[in-house]
């Protein structure tokens, strides 16, 4: 079924593009933007395009921020010697929510997954080397740029102090906060062999069950992960 | 577990069928092509999501149909209403549905309906190559433990991204390559072991199954053996840390040749299951007999096992098994079939005739269900 307006199939065909979209929601939802006053629509269509041109990347950790360096790595009670490893902004933003996590964060960008092109040069892990060890100490099959090398352009004098700082910082634990599938398992054993040699610990976030959840409801492959994981009382 | 009652949709031959079923033997009769068969694939795309006569979901469709739709009415020792819908629309999938709540991945249904099918396909168990056993493995040890199929499927997953990585070394070598290999080797080795530990414990367990199911149809005192060929020695007391040691090292010796070829070339997807009998190879030197009365008792054993596991007897699909069986064969089956050892079973075949001498068909615990052209034809009406 199509629309006979080209310009609304158009707009179904590119909302399809956003994830967890199909066919039938852009549907729904092209079919709704067409009733909304029109101050409205420019409002949604200003926010898209601002995201792309005002947001960057936190020379830091990666994280999405407006300025850069973020609010987190800016932050100067937050522990820069604990550093919390994701795969995406949104788990920086998951995290955040507990309220419980004090340290700083690096944000790989993704998973190492050969089927979908992705290997660790295309991860932020050796800008995470780098905030660990100079430069000469990363092994040379590591892939990446070596970060700081060249500051970027938007850093003022107070940013670049903030950089510093994070530089000097003696990082004790690395918290690998990846997501519980072979491909966050593969990247978290890629990393741990990297940082073990160095007087960092590495941890890996625990998997089992979720709180509030009653042990009957679990599944049995989560309650044979968590019963694994067990730990002392 | 019983069915009670099951509803068609644009099912292979079946355009819109509803049948209800009784507690003990369910006789399904009609002439060849008429969809008898198609009944028994149904319940078990309830119980597993799939057929147990291998085939793509696009052709179980009825052509031309927009999407094919089976629903069943159960009830078990843990719940007394257990209603469970299947549907399919080419390009979207399949989605089940529990007591109208749709579950979440397929593979959650997986153990919730115990089943057992037995098909004149399953003589490629002992006759053919090493993928129908292995089958046979996966898929009671899946019923019976979820974290098996769970590992099973990540394992699947991490033997596909390394196959890929591995023809990209292929293509070209990179030095960065080596480390993130070894990151998936330790990955594979992790995943693997687990899936060869609980097979090795599974068929531990599984042999006196066997041998107790085999002395059910088989006078002559037979023993049947199941022999796991793996990479890794077996003994009772391996354990997994064992398996993986010698995982790593079959790795090493492999991995040149893997590099070369692209692929994963050793694990439990390469591996073996010997059935044998007094020691001796079923595949290589059983009579045609001994071939059927071994996969009859694997089919036994395997319904006795999961009976156990779960609490739960499972449904016993009997697809056209009875046309090779002598007249005294067949008796003892059927004995079998109406004893307590057994729960609901349904059963196929071209001519009720043979039947009738054997078994009261009208027995209220029974019931024989007439299917013609992709219609139940009696009874009546199915309610």
């Amino acid at each position: 079924m199509q629309f006979s307006s080209e310009s609304v199939e158009g707009l179904v065909e590119q909302l399809t593009k956003l994830p967890s979209i199909g066919r039938k929601t852009a549907q729904r939802l092209a079919a709704f933007v067409l009733k909304m006053p029109r101050a409205e629509v420019v409002e949604i269509a200003e926010a898209l395009i601002a995201v792309k041109d005002r947001v960057r990347e936190c020379t830091i950790c990666h994280n999405v921020t407006d300025r850069n360096p973020c609010v987190i790595c800016r932050a100067p009670r937050r522990d820069r010697s604990t550093i919390c490893v994701v795969e995406d902004a949104n788990d920086v933003l998951a995290i955040e929510r507990t309220g419980e996590y004090r340290g700083v964060y690096h944000v790989l960008g993704g998973v190492i997954s050969p089927l979908n092109g992705i290997g660790p040069e295309d991860l932020r892990i050796r800008e995470l080397m780098r905030r660990l060890v100079s430069a000469d100490d990363i092994p040379d099959d590591v892939p990446g740029t070596n970060g700081s090398a060249t500051p970027p352009e938007d850093v003022d004098a107070e940013a670049e102090a903030i950089i510093e700082a994070h530089q000097a910082a003696a990082v004790e634990e690395i918290i690998l906060a990846v997501n519980p599938n072979v491909e966050g398992d593969t990247t978290a054993y890629y990393i741990s062999q990297l940082v073990n040699p160095l007087e960092v610990s590495v941890t890996r976030i625990a998997r089992g069950l979720p709180i509030g959840g009653d042990l009957e409801y679990a599944d049995e492959a989560t309650l044979s992960r968590a019963l694994e994981g067990r730990g002392s009382l | 577990m019983q069915l009670h009652h099951l509803r068609l949709l644009a099912f292979r031959a079946h355009d819109a069928t509803e049948v209800a079923f009784a507690p003990g033997i369910n006789f399904i009769f009609g002439p060849n092509g008429a969809g008898k068969t198609n009944l028994l694939e149904a319940i078990h795309y309830l119980c597993l999501t799939k057929s147990f006569v291998a085939s793509s979901d696009r052709y179980v469709l009825q052509q031309g149909a927009p999407h094919f739709e089976v629903e069943g009415q159960f009830s078990g020792m843990r719940r007394s209403e257990l209603r469970v819908r299947l549907a399919y629309v080419p390009g979207e999938g399949k989605r089940v549905f529990v007591n109208g709540a749709p579950l979440e991945r397929l593979s959650e249904i997986v153990g919730m309906l115990p089943v057992v099918s037995f098909s004149p396909d399953d003589q490629a168990l002992t006759a053919e190559g090493p993928d129908e056993r292995r089958r046979f493995l996966d898929n009671i040890i899946s019923q019976a433990k979820a974290a098996y199929l769970e590992d099973r499927i990540q394992y699947r997953r991490t033997m596909k991204q390394r196959n890929e990585l591995l023809s990209q070394i292929g293509r070209s070598s990179s030095p960065a390559n080596a480390r993130v290999l070894a990151s998936w080797d330790a990955e594979l080795v992790r995943l693997g072991s687990r899936v060869i530990h609980m097979r090795h414990q599974f068929l531990l367990d599984f042999a006196t199954f066997l041998a107790e199911a085999y002395g059910r149809i088989e006078e002559v005192a037979e023993r049947p053996t199941i022999t796991y060929d793996t990479i890794a020695p077996l003994t009772p007391d391996t354990t997994r840390a064992d398996i993986e040691q010698a995982y790593r090292d079959e790795l090493d010796r492999v991995a040149d040749n893997e590099r070369r070829r692209g692929l994963t070339l050793i694990g439990p997807h390469r591996d073996e299951l010997v059935f044998a009998l007094n020691g001796l190879e079923v595949r290589r030197y059983a009579s045609q007999g001994q071939h059927r009365t071994f996969g009859m008792a694997l089919k036994l054993a395997k319904y006795f096992y999961l009976y156990e596991r779960l609490d739960e007897a499972p449904l016993f699909l009997l697809d056209d098994v009875f046309d090779p069986l002598d007249p005294e064969r067949s008796e003892a089956f059927l004995t079998l079939l109406e004893g307590d050892a057994i729960g609901q079973s349904f059963v196929t075949a071209t001519h009720a005739k043979r039947f009738a001498e054997l078994v009261s068909l009208d027995a209220p615990t029974h019931r024989v269900i007439q299917v013609d052209d992709g219609k139940v034809v009696a009874p009546a009406t199915a309610s």
